[in-house]
């Protein structure tokens, strides 16, 4: 574990928060979604320390899917949690979660798109 | 469960080779900026510290799985293809504490419990989605309308992602059909 948050803090060094805010740039909110939920899978860092940086992207005008889908796609899965999950459960697990988590981050970033665009629920 | 616990060697040792592949990446990382590094472990070391702390809570909480979740109980209800059980156990999940790493001992402890990989991808989800810890973070900088959409979106995700682990794994749906016939 100790080695995961070192690995961690290593890594989100070269992962600037500039970075991410590019997702939010005249980007087609379909394929945002999928792009932020694959950043949200390959950014490391705790997760606490990336709030305001979430509360920043909203603030930027990215829309409450592309968050959703960042932030769904950040906990469930990302790199240090990869490689801790693969020790514990293995390599088969592992991916196959890999690619049902996508699914399910898109899937919920398009259910936010209908509740907060069609059914006018403000959820943010 | 034998098999799970004649896996548990290989898992042992797969654990430390892992840690040291982590560990080897996170020096080149060093080597690359150690400037940059330095910064992010002084900006992070209360996130760390409290890491630590949670972990220490969640390995607590494995050991209490390890003896209030008997044998049976197991087979009797997490083993058997029903989708209900995928919700069970993301709102098991939910209600866990604890950081992602800390509740891997946890889910290994279920695993030798005999319960499948599906119930545990819900479980996992679950406990990911939402943590307990996290709730003043999301509803202080986020609002709670966010937050409750991101319960429910969890309740969602967490089944759906168990029933699609089950569907795309054909050789752990042969395993349940084998245990249901018994």
């Amino acid at each position: 574990m100790g080695a995961g948050i070192l690995f961690a803090s290593s890594l989100s060094a070269f992962v600037s928060p500039d970075m991410i805010k590019t997702l939010g740039d005249g980007v087609n909110e379909v394929l945002g979604i999928a792009v932020a939920t694959f950043v949200g899978f390959v950014l490391p860092g705790p997760r606490y320390v990336l709030y305001p940086v979430f509360v920043e992207l909203y603030q930027a005008g990215v829309g409450p899917a592309i968050l959703v889908a960042f932030i769904s796609g950040h906990v469930l899965i990302e790199p240090s949690t990869f490689f801790v999950e693969t020790g514990f459960l293995g390599w088969r697990f592992s991916v196959k979660r890999l690619a049902v988590s996508f699914v399910v981050t898109v899937f919920a970033g398009l259910l936010t798109i209908f509740i907060y665009r069609y059914v006018g629920w403000k959820i943010l | 469960m034998e098999d799970s616990l004649e896996k548990r060697g290989p898992l042992v040792s797969m654990q430390v080779r892992m840690g040291i592949l982590v560990l080897l990446a996170s020096l080149v990382l060093i080597c690359i900026s150690p400037a940059g590094v330095a910064a992010k472990l002084r900006e992070n070391a209360g996130v760390n510290l409290q890491v630590l702390l949670y972990t220490v809570i969640a390995v607590v909480i494995s050991t209490a799985v390890h003896f209030l979740v008997p044998e049976d109980f197991a087979q009797k209800h997490l083993t058997k293809n029903k989708l209900r059980y995928l919700l069970y156990a993301t709102v098991f999940g939910i209600m866990t504490p604890g950081p992602v790493y800390a509740m891997y001992p946890i889910v290994f402890s279920l695993k030798k419990k005999g319960i499948r990989n599906h119930i545990l991808v819900s479980y996992i989800t679950g406990q990911t989605m939402i943590g307990p810890a996290r709730i003043s973070l999301e509803v202080g900088l986020l609002g709670f309308n966010f937050f409750m959409w991101r319960v429910f979106l969890s309740l969602v995700m967490g089944t759906l992602a168990g029933f699609l682990y089950y569907v795309i794994s054909r050789s752990e749906r042969d395993d349940l059909q084998e245990i249901s016939t018994r």
